[in-house]
């Protein structure tokens, strides 16, 4: 039993970073309806920044976690306005299409410039914490990962409030909801798709630097965790930012809890299991809008 | 008249290079062939009936894992062994497929995604197939052209050119069978389901049927595919028929000569695959090699092209240029409704 319980809590906390992979791809897709091959690899970006700013100024990552995170919401608002915003009057395949070629691209780049091998940023200070644990009820909870989740958490409840309570979030869900007319209250829904590439970027940017604090940072870290997060979003409804956070908390427990008590190479078969399984039951997802 | 000339141009596309010893040529020709008859059958899916597969691989596997396993085990010939991949894939294709076909739009996508994820494993363990070792399959040596094109098996310095015709084949009998589907009552079946569901339905259309004939068509054509590579490539590993570019390269196919259109797959294979197979052999190799510089520049050109021609390259107005071309004055701009190719 303890074997269980103590899965379940790793995978929650697992479940807190991928809930912060996963809410970037569902603002985009939830404002948009656009899919994005290289989500991960704006993950993988935000992995070797704090990386290299780990390396060569020493900074940790808590602290990189800021500059890297206003970087790659340039980048995010850069891709939107330079190359999805050609691609939006096309086929939604050819959107897809577009960020298959960004995925190849970025990939690729990041090999060119620092070769396929595996990296670790050392010495940060989530690292140092590891080792201190926290007992509940004889369920081992480790302080590292625990905090690396609760800054998830926070962040996913700024972003929260910024969609909920902020006028500027509103024009966004008025943007999602009737794009027309929003333009005729006067929102400029181009503006809207940027910020929304740009804080989708930033978001899973900030979620690849808080794993680069657990996991070893190399160029192919990223198509995994796209995949993934397209399983949550979906999981939790496409344009559901509290649903994402609810599927990222079950698919991390599943993962856990599978790993746990079968080879490791079938913990993804049973989160997709999971998902058609819940799919044929509820077809728009958890708390999907449809 | 077109067509005459590109069938003789793909009847003859091999000879200059078997003249000069260049094989290598002869399979880029095999793939782009293979990826064009893939992408046609992705196309029936995914350009048709609407419906995003991204996870088509799974049945290249069962193609190429059922073909081989009757060729080891009961010493099938190979194109009765890729009738039965076929026949195979079709039956699991079918009972895969209606319970998921309840989902719409991006759900069902994931759900095809989710398929190929929970596929890999199976695929890594399953003592059946040997697991993550793979089948190998047995072929005798020797044996002429014409044998090979009974049997698949082409040892030696013919394997390039054999490969191709065999190909030629599969594809020409892909793309004059979906020809037929299009023009079909389930070509129009498709389409209706296509562009709107309900009101296909309150017509008497059952899209879940539909969507699962579509989706079994697409199975089929690769399940051919994979028997296919399974005998080109003389072995089926998990890893390789579940790869990740079967996945995307005949849905990048479709949509880079446009979606829908019957003759899109090819032209997008036409296009991509030469591409990418002349970026590796020429930056992929030499002091840049290991860098990956070739799929950067693989990356661009694709960002270039969806940027540029969002509807695909069949959307360039060609019969305009053409009509230029031969001096006379463009006809104004036809419809582009998928009904016609």
């Amino acid at each position: 039993m303890t074997i269980f319980l103590q899965a379940v809590a790793d995978g929650l906390q697992m479940g807190l970073l991928y809930a912060l992979v996963a809410v970037g791809l569902a603002i985009i897709w939830g404002l948009m309806e656009m899919i994005n091959f290289a989500h991960g690899e704006f993950m993988m970006l935000g992995m070797f920044g704090a990386w290299g700013l780990s390396v060569s100024l020493g900074w940790d990552p808590l602290v990189s976690m800021v500059p890297i995170a206003v970087v790659m919401y340039g980048l995010g608002v850069l891709v939107y306005r330079l190359l999805m915003q050609r691609v939006q009057r096309g086929e939604m395949f050819t959107q897809i299409f577009a960020t298959v070629g960004l995925f190849f691209f970025i990939q690729n780049g990041v090999v060119a410039l620092f070769t396929s091998d595996y990296r670790f940023v050392e010495g940060s200070l989530l690292t140092r914490l590891s080792g201190a644990n926290l007992s509940l009820g004889g369920v081992r909870i480790g302080v590292p990962l625990l905090v690396g989740g609760l800054i998830a958490l926070g962040l996913f409840l700024l972003l929260y409030l910024l969609i909920d309570r902020t006028d500027f979030g509103l024009a966004m869900q008025a943007t999602a909801e009737d794009r027309d007319a929003a333009m005729l209250v006067g929102i400029r829904p181009q503006r809207m798709y940027a910020v929304a590439w740009g804080l989708g970027t930033a978001l899973v940017a900030v979620a690849g630097v808080i794993l680069a604090n657990f996991f070893s940072v190399y160029p192919q870290a990223g198509l995994s965790f796209t995949v993934l997060a397209y399983a949550i979003v979906a999981l939790g409804g496409f344009g559901s930012v509290l649903g994402t956070l609810l599927a990222a908390l079950v698919v991390g427990v599943v993962q856990s809890v599978t790993a746990a008590y079968l080879p490791p190479a079938f913990k993804d078969a049973f989160v997709f299991g999971s998902y058609i399984l819940i799919g044929l039951f509820r077809p728009q997802g958890l708390f999907g809008r449809f | 008249m077109v067509w005459a000339i590109a069938t003789l141009v793909a009847l003859l596309y091999p000879i200059p290079f078997e003249r000069s010893g260049q094989i290598y040529y002869e399979t880029v020709g095999f793939l782009v062939l293979l990826n064009a008859m893939l992408g046609i059958g992705w196309n029936i899916i995914g350009g048709w009936a609407g419906q995003f597969d991204f996870g088509p691989s799974i049945f290249f596997a069962i193609g190429a894992y059922t073909a081989a396993l009757l060729s080891i085990h009961w010493g099938f010939n190979a194109w009765l062994a890729l009738l039965g991949a076929v026949a195979v894939s079709v039956v699991i294709c079918a009972a895969l497929t209606y319970p998921v076909t309840r989902l719409r739009g991006h759900y069902f996508a994931i759900a095809t995604v989710a398929m190929w994820m929970i596929a890999q494993p199976i695929g890594a363990t399953w003592p059946l197939i040997n697991g993550s070792q793979g089948l190998f399959i047995p072929v005798a040596a020797g044996g002429g052209f014409v044998h090979g094109m009974l049997t698949m098996e082409f040892p030696g310095r013919g394997k390039g050119l054999g490969f191709y015709y065999l190909s030629l084949l599969l594809f020409a009998v892909t793309l004059l069978g979906a020809r037929a589907v299009e023009r079909s009552k389930w070509g129009f079946y498709f389409r209706a389901v296509r562009d709107d569901q309900d009101g296909a339905e309150a017509i008497g259309i059952d899209s879940r049927l539909y969507k699962v004939i579509a989706r079994c068509l697409m199975a089929a054509v690769f399940a051919a595919g994979g028997t296919l590579y399974g005998f080109w490539a003389l072995a089926v590993f998990p890893d390789q028929v579940l790869e990740v570019n079967w996945n995307i390269l005949p849905m990048m196919a479709a949509v880079v000569g446009g979606l829908g259109r019957l003759w899109g797959p090819v032209l997008g294979a036409i296009v991509l695959i030469p591409i990418s197979q002349l970026m590796t052999a020429t930056l992929g190799a030499g002091p840049l090699a290991g860098r990956g510089i070739d799929l950067i520049i693989y990356g661009a050109v694709i960002m270039l092209i969806a940027g540029w021609r969002p509807n695909g390259l069949l959307s360039l107005p060609w019969a305009a240029w053409a009509a230029r071309v031969r001096g006379r004055a463009p006809a104004p701009a036809a419809p582009t409704s998928p009904e016609r190719s």
